[in-house]
């Protein structure tokens, strides 16, 4: 089988427009930058529709169009439960209990929240955990995108293209801050619809209909039986049983995600009102739905148009599609979407790294050494020359630490074994003011723990990687620990947790201006 | 620089298959037998309920959420800071046309 895919120089063309397009208009926003808020939330400017767009965006790299599409070569549309059950339960949760409280208090990042909830140690260890895991992320995702990807699939060599992208990427990121990286999220969402949904098009036309589809899928043997179905059996052989997709997906680690990510949180953050706010999780809930039709049903198809691949080679589906199906012009319509995918991802995730290294670690080592904070000027040239400093240190590293896949998992399992206690306190420190510093620490420490065990005890459940099941229950656990150590410690003072719990704070108007004064200092 | 990548990643790997070889067996013979007295009657369970089941929690799941915001939460909390009273602009209304797609699929694909 042909590995590389030619392109016609139309599609360079339409590709390279695309960059610099991209370039320039991350470059025009950088008028509305003067201050460190401009930089790190846009100055609270951001309509609820530019949200929408920017937290699709965000998440959806260049290598998910790809592993998607794989997946659901592989298992089916049981694929597409990670952006549908994985995203607008968790969004709506996010828009009404977390994104109202953090845009009220009117904090930059998620570690500066809990710092406030509970005391600068825990802001500054888990803004610490979030630097180290992002700039990891950061370069393992610009390695993958440049060298699994665009070089498999055109040939290209990977170091021109890691160099170009993190240069385009990085200059609008430097100069524009959020401003500039959601505005270029709103055209790059618009590329990756186009792409995609001409894919789908293309793909589906092929087949002769979805009835075809289904009954060809269908026919190719009882391996494909649940090919249609969303929701598979609880003891299914599968990685996706239902219990695990509605309890530890839907409901622990979606919700930790859509509400725990500072990455996705920080759009929020820039809303120029609550209602924006809110409204910008649920329409990019809307605009998340129509992501699986896009990645998932093309790799549904490719069963049809080129079986040849096997379940080991899923991860070409998208690719061959593309050959199959795209002629000159369109084709680089699709990989300026992959383009698209990829620079959206790396410049939302710089932009929030370089928020959290500035609010929660630089600015905490200058309170503990006494010193004042920082000046607006001076925290806007920090942000600079860290988000500079970021994107040429992780572009010099990404081939060393994105070729050792050992890296990935050891961050992916960092990142999952925190998800469901995180959640547990960080909840119960929103809607629950009897939960105590004590019952935090416990719930945190004993639940991390707890996961620790079940990830290393096999057996215990049904799949054969029941990741799903062990955040489900190591959520349950901190959440009973932190209740019980809170019932069993002493209640925090009434001055405390004024404007900072949200019962107090949706209601009383005493505990809004407390916020509001706090918010002041 | 990559050869001091290749060696620090071998002393990594190393160690971490080591360490995580001893962890699992410790795991296997301290935790295993008090868990699985407690998971595998909840599996055995859970793999006795009916497909239908899953439809029920997946779809349900959805509604729930609909109701909670459109029927249950504070109108005035849910819109607060709503630019104009445009039925447009309620997040009620919202919530209810973001959810449906997803609940048709999950009713499609049961």
């Amino acid at each position: 089988m042909e590995s590389v895919i030619g392109l016609h120089f139309i599609d360079v063309i339409i590709v390279v427009v695309y960059m610099i397009g991209s370039l320039l208009l991350g470059l025009y926003c950088t008028r509305f930058v003067g201050s460190a808020e401009d930089f790190f939330i846009a100055g609270k400017a951001l309509p609820f529709w530019a949200i929408g767009f920017s937290i699709v965006t965000s998440d959806i790299g260049a290598t998910d169009f790809v592993a998607v599409a794989g997946a659901a070569y592989k298992n089916g549309v049981s694929a597409a439960n990670f952006d549908w059950m994985g995203s607008m339960p968790a969004m709506v949760i996010a828009a009404f209990v977390f994104v109202p409280y953090f845009w009220r208090s009117g904090v930059f990042t998620i570690p500066e929240f809990l710092g406030r909830r509970y005391n600068t140690a825990v802001q500054f260890i888990n803004g610490l955990i979030w630097t180290v895991v992002l700039f990891f992320m950061l370069a393992i995702m610009q390695w993958l995108s440049a060298d699994k990807l665009i070089h498999t699939i055109l040939g290209w060599d990977p170091y021109w293209t890691l160099w170009i992208t993190a240069l385009i990427t990085g200059i609008y990121t430097f100069s524009g801050g959020l401003t500039a990286v959601v505005f270029t999220d709103v055209v790059q969402l618009i590329v990756m619809y186009v792409g995609g949904l001409g894919l789908l098009a293309l793909s589906v036309w092929e087949v002769g209909g979805w009835s075809s589809l289904r009954e060809q899928v269908l026919a190719k043997g009882p391996e494909f039986k649940d090919h249609f179905t969303l929701l598979l059996p609880h003891d299914t052989a599968g990685p996706f049983p239902w219990t695990g997709i509605v309890f530890g997906l839907g409901l622990v680690m979606a919700v930790a995600y859509m509400s725990g990510n500072q990455v996705i949180v920080q759009r929020t953050l820039g809303a120029r009102s609550e209602w924006d706010a809110k409204g910008g999780m649920l329409f990019g809930g809307l605009l998340k739905f129509f992501i699986p039709l896009m990645v998932a049903l093309p790799g549904l198809c490719a069963i049809v148009l080129v079986p040849q691949l096997g379940a080991e080679n899923a991860d070409r589906a998208v690719p061959e599609m593309i050959r199959l199906l795209m002629p000159a012009g369109l084709r680089g319509l699709m990989f300026a979407a992959l383009f698209a995918a990829m620079m959206s991802h790396i410049s939302a995730t710089l932009n929030s790294t370089s928020t959290i290294f500035i609010t929660d670690i630089v600015g905490q080592l200058r309170n503990w050494s006494g010193r004042r904070p920082l000046k607006e000027k001076t925290a806007l040239l920090l942000g600079r020359i860290t988000t500079a400093i970021l994107i040429i240190s992780t572009a010099l590293l990404a081939e060393p630490i994105g070729n050792r896949e050992q890296i990935y998992v050891y961050m992916q399992t960092i990142l999952s074994m925190f998800q469901g206690p995180v959640l547990a306190i960080l909840l119960l420190g929103i809607i629950w003011p009897r939960a105590t510093g004590y019952g935090g620490l416990a719930g945190l420490v004993l639940g991390v723990t707890f996961c620790f065990i079940l990830r290393n005890t096999p057996g215990l459940f049904p799949s054969e990687d029941p990741f799903l099941f062990v955040a489900w229950w190591s959520f349950v656990f901190a959440l009973i620990v932190t209740i019980v150590v809170s019932l069993l410690t002493k209640r925090e003072p009434e001055e405390k947790l004024r404007g900072m719990v949200w019962s107090s704070v949706i209601r009383d108007t005493d505990a809004q201006e407390a916020l509001q004064e706090r918010i002041a200092q | 620089m990559s050869e001091m990548f290749q060696a620090m990643e071998r002393v990594f790997q190393t160690m971490f298959q080591t360490m995580g070889e001893a962890v699992e067996s410790l795991c296997m013979a301290v935790f295993y037998p008090i868990l699985s007295r407690i998971f595998g009657p909840i599996n055995t369970a859970l793999g006795m309920l009916p497909n239908w089941m899953a439809g029920v929690c997946g779809v349900g799941l959805f509604v729930s959420a609909m109701i909670w915001v459109a029927l249950i939460l504070d109108p005035k909390y849910v819109n607060h800071g709503r630019p104009h009273k445009s039925i447009w602009t309620d997040l009620r209304l919202w919530t209810v046309i973001s959810m449906t797609p997803h609940v048709l699929v999950y009713f499609y694909f049961r």
